[in-house]
């Protein structure tokens, strides 16, 4: 069998169409905007060598510090959330669902299906305040909560949570259809052998499953993570960035510093910085992983 | 106790079900209101009537025939692509005894952390430099080169718990490599397979930022380009159309979904995505 | 005839940063390979005799723009191509291309990169064409229209204004649009609550005091699109500090943290503590504004003529016909910016790629300045700030009230962030945000803008 699988005919054939395209289209330009982040202006506009000055002048960028505190708080929050109600989700339909799984399965997976523009208006119209109040406010002044009525996508202090509950929303069912396929190659008799033993609720989640489905929660993690840092398009729909630059990433800002400043330069910079945030962050999350 | 018990958890259940289904829900009524509709009554209210005009606005003003035709070629062409690459490179990586598999692996998973937009301006002084612009093929070519780390990554996940003494079987038997990819790999990896295609192909049918920055000729634009039909220069969004058009766009999606849909859940859960 | 005196005012207002803008025109930065391409090519029109028969050249031109085809600036542009090809030049072909208005700078900055801009295509007034002049990539309108001689086929005013925007003695874009801003009310509101139209920002204080009193909202803005929010601090500051105010700033005469400005930005951020704007104006877009004053949610809204859009459409103006009425920016002090001087802009304008140029586009260009006046008139009724000779008869009241405002005005001046470079343009617009949430005060604003201003004049 050795002999077969190390056919150096067939791994050619296998990986290098792929490399070539991949490299060209993908790496190549990554390699380009590392040149890129030499030069200042926009090639075409005002281009020229500036060496390190991008790199320098990202220390002192506001704007910079601020955007990757907005990403930040959202990477922790919406990986943790996107993970873990996935898993929650994936343990309820495991243990209290009984009919319905396959339809179910298939609805809460819906959202993932959707257009950010369309999402995105969704969730505005239901944090909407004026000229209507939307859902939310509507619930909450309905029943009788109506100081707790309030502008949630107009005001910095709630605009990133509110997003945040957006993103967990749509991606939570996707993650929760991939834990209960692992949930599901768990063996029942190792559970219930875990119920004899006297291990139920909490201890058998924390003792028996959660170690045996590690490894996915690790793949999801790293899946989530590298989605989070990227924030752009559910920002862009729901909150254009604002109020103010309350809702405004990593990827917004480097968008607006390369088209509508001119930077293409030190947008490329951002873009390194993005890119590095999400290689060091996989790497500490694969560290968790325990090796068989 | 125990009746009331398994009662809240139905309930709960139950909610989760409305809480996840209601945005379609809500995008057919928002599809069948017209514009003053939207300031004169809160947004969750139903629909006043059946404003049909939206969705012939969205099929004639928003080109969706010929933009539904355009996705859908680009789409299916770089799925196929991206289904053969995946799975021939994944194997080959994790399966195949060569000296630089582990790094190729690595180098392949590293496009995930790519920022799309980094990506523009040297991808199309590529294109440009190629003559492909405004091509469907140079389309195609981007969506199948960011197609493939995620989908190599998810192969190589199942891949990874493939049982290697059917593959030793294989060979007993005489096959060679091409005969058990072929007969014996992928009738298996099946399920990893359709993961890969619906993933993607949601990914691609909602692309709008690299149609619109590499295609110029509207006979060749595609299905999200339509929506951009109904905003105006000022800012004004004429949602009534957008949310028809919307609703166009998805439904391939839902229907594929639907067929695929036991395949889907069954490929992530036949480990997909296992460590 | 009002428009020539108007031409020269506004010419007056500007000449300044016209001064200021003529400094940087030689030092183009761009690729030296680029430019000697540029100006071989932008020659070749100099021995063409313009004035007789169009030599019906073979020519395809690329436009590409961010208005669909069968819609407000699309209906005309292929109008006038349709035209051109049927009825002149049958070897003329055009490709005509539609970007969202949000992504417009980035597939320009993409295709700059790369050398290959359209033949024509929309843009942005102001600072981001200012860089397209800047690096060589335009053509020379007033030379080449001159040369054609159809250069009185444009209507001065909008000349003198876009000449003004991008600070330069010669014009670089053909307009496509003149229109006027203001403040646009809804008449059974004001009745209701006993309003009459305010003459005076005092008066116009008092209207807004007097709605609010009877329990209506009394003034709306986009606060999501942050352009219409900041139109009303640039209403407020033109009329306490004079018509070039902004102009005086961009140039560094006057400081944006100077007082009057502060003093602008601070009423705005008072109207919305006072709920003139009803609750978390952030959150409302340009559409939703556009609707709740016909609708009646609101009974003042600010924006610009293309407003009449909205109102002729029954679908979104249950107002009707005579609902909805419109005031110019009321003044403060007759002295310092008068009742005359209006809000304009030439909306989103077209430029010309200077290395596609050459002598079909030209004879395009001639047809197109000549016929695009009385298209417009004839498809939409309205002006682009071209001449025009037909009359419509059946024009409806709202069309008819926008041209009779732009036949008072004396006097034009240009929103907010007219001359600001683009990231200026966006702190003040992003931060105006939160000056009507009040995390910022006035001053607070003004000197996030100085900051921006600082380090990019540096």
């Amino acid at each position: 069998m050795k002999r077969v699988l190390a056919n150096k005919k067939a791994i050619a054939l296998f990986v290098l169409p792929a490399f070539v395209i991949y490299t060209v289209f993908v790496m190549l330009p990554v390699v380009w905007s590392l040149y890129y982040s030499l030069y200042s202006g926009s090639p075409g506009l005002d281009w020229e060598f500036v060496g390190i000055d991008n790199y320098i002048s990202l220390f002192s960028d506001k704007n910079f510090l601020r955007a990757l505190t907005v990403n930040c708080k959202y990477i922790i929050v919406v990986t943790t959330g996107q993970v873990g109600l996935g898993l929650v989700l994936a343990l309820m339909f495991k243990f209290w669902l009984k009919r319905c799984k396959t339809i179910i399965r298939t609805l809460v997976f819906f959202p993932v299906v959707l257009p950010t523009v369309a999402v995105g208006q969704l969730f505005s119209k239901i944090y909407e305040i004026q000229p209507n109040y939307g859902l939310l406010n509507s619930f909450l002044d309905s029943i009788g909560l109506s100081n707790l009525v309030q502008p949630w996508i107009g005001q910095e202090s709630t605009a990133l949570w509110a997003l945040c509950v957006m993103d967990i929303w749509v991606a939570m069912g996707f993650y929760s259809v991939i834990y209960y396929g692992a949930l599901l190659d768990i063996p029942d008799d190792v559970i219930e052998a875990a119920k004899i033993d006297g291990c139920s609720g909490w201890s058998l989640f924390r003792r028996i499953l959660l170690p045996l489905l590690r490894p996915i929660v690790i793949t999801c993690l790293v899946f989530s993570f590298s989605g989070t840092v990227k924030m752009f398009e559910s920002a862009l729909a729901l909150t254009n960035g604002g109020p103010g630059g309350a809702t405004k990433s990593l990827s917004m800002y480097m968008y607006d510093v390369s088209f509508t400043y001119n930077k293409v330069g030190y947008g490329s910079v951002i873009a390194i910085v993005i890119f590095l945030i999400c290689v060091g962050g996989s790497m500490l999350i694969n560290r968790f992983d325990v090796k068989e | 106790m125990k009746k009331v018990k398994s009662g809240i958890r139905g309930v709960i259940i139950f909610l989760l079900c409305v809480i996840e289904v209601y945005p379609l829900f809500w995008m057919l009524t928002a599809s069948f209101k017209q514009q003053s509709e939207w300031t004169e009554k809160p947004a969750y209210a139903l629909n006043d009537g059946f404003y049909v005009e939206n969705y012939i606005d969205a099929w004639t003003r928003g080109h969706m025939a010929t933009f539904f035709k355009n996705s859908l070629i680009c789409t299916v062409v770089a799925l196929v692509f991206i289904v053969v690459f995946a799975t021939t490179v994944g194997f080959a990586v994790t399966k195949m005894n060569w000296k630089w598999k582990k790094a190729v692996g690595r180098y392949f998973t590293m496009g995930i952390m790519v920022p799309v937009a980094t990506a523009l301006i040297p991808l199309f002084q590529i294109y440009s430099k190629m003559n492909l612009l405004n091509t469907r093929t140079c389309l195609i070519i981007t969506y199948i080169a960011f197609g493939l780390s995620l989908s190599v990554f998810l192969v190589q996940g199942y891949l990874r718990s493939f049982p290697d003494d059917i593959m030793e079987a294989a060979v007993i038997d005489g096959c060679g490599i091409y005969r058990m990819m072929w007969h014996i790999v992928v009738p298996l990896m099946k399920n990893a397979i359709v993961t890969v295609l619906v993933l993607q192909f949601f990914f691609k049918w909602n692309d709008l930022l690299f149609s619109m920055t590499f295609i110029s000729d509207s006979s060749l634009k595609t299905i999200q380009t339509g929506l951009l039909y109904f905003q105006d220069e000022f800012g004004g969004k004429n949602w009534g159309a957008i949310f028809a058009s919307v609703s166009m766009s998805v439904l391939p999606m839902l229907v594929l979904y639907t067929i695929l849909n036991r395949k889907v859940i069954e490929g992530m859960t036949a480990g997909a995505v296992k460590g | 005839m009002k428009r020539k005196a108007l031409a020269a005012l506004l010419a007056g207002i500007m000449a300044a940063s016209m001064l200021a803008g003529c400094g940087s025109n030689k030092e183009a930065s761009s690729g030296s390979d680029t430019k000697t391409e540029n100006t071989d090519t932008a020659g070749s029109t100099d021995d063409v005799d313009f004035s007789g028969e169009d030599p019906q050249l073979e020519k395809k031109i690329k436009i590409l723009t961010i208005w669909a085809e069968d819609n407000d600036n699309g209906i005309i542009l292929n109008k006038i191509c349709e035209d051109y090809k049927n009825n002149v030049n049958p070897n003329f072909d055009w490709e005509y291309e539609m970007v969202s208005s949000d992504n417009l700078q980035q597939k320009i900055a993409t295709l700059t990169a790369s050398n290959d801009l359209p033949d024509i295509f929309a843009y942005e007034a102001g600072a981001p064409l200012k860089k397209l002049i800047d690096a060589d990539k335009l053509v020379n309108i007033s030379e080449e229209l001159e040369k054609i001689g159809v250069m009185d086929k444009l209507d001065e005013s909008a000349v003198t204004l876009m000449k003004g925007l991008s600070g330069t003695d010669d014009l670089y874009d053909l307009p496509l649009g003149l229109n006027v801003e203001g403040f646009w009310y809804n008449k059974a509101l004001f009745e209701q609550a006993g309003c009459e139209v305010p003459a005076t920002w005092d008066e116009f204080e008092e209207v807004l005091e007097k709605l609010s009193a009877a329990g209506i909202q009394p003034i709306t803005t986009g606060g999501a699109d942050k352009w219409p929010a900041t139109r009303l601090i640039n209403a407020y500051a033109v009329r306490t500090m004079g018509n070039d105010v902004m102009t005086k700033t961009a140039n560094g005469e006057l400081d944006y943290t100077d007082e009057g400005l502060v003093a602008a930005a601070d009423k705005i951020s008072e109207w919305a503590e006072k709920g003139y704007f009803g609750e978390g104006v952030t959150t409302v877009d340009t559409g939703t504004a556009d609707t709740m004053l016909t609708t009646g949610k609101a009974a003042i809204l600010y924006t610009g003529s293309w407003y009449t859009q909205v109102l002729t459409d029954e679908s979104q103006n249950p107002a009707g016909e005579d609902g909805i009425g419109f005031f110019n920016i009321p003044v403060a002090d007759e002295s310092v910016s008068s009742a005359t001087s209006y809000s304009m802009n030439c909306g989103n304008i077209l430029a010309l790629d200077k290395s596609k140029y050459d002598e079909g586009t030209a004879w395009f260009l001639k047809y197109f300045c000549e016929n695009i006046g009385n298209v417009a008139m004839e498809e939409l009724g309205s002006i682009k700030g071209y001449t025009y000779d037909v009359s419509v008869d059946d024009m409806d009241p709202y069309t008819k009230l926008v041209l009779d405002e732009l036949d008072k005005a004396t006097e034009g001046f240009a929103w907010w962030e007219a001359k600001m470079d683009s990231e200026t343009s966006k702190v003040a617009q992003d931060n105006v945000q939160t000056l009507l949430n009040g995390d910022m005060t006035g001053e607070e604003y003004m000197q996030s803008i100085q900051d921006v201003y600082d380090m990019n004049s540096k």
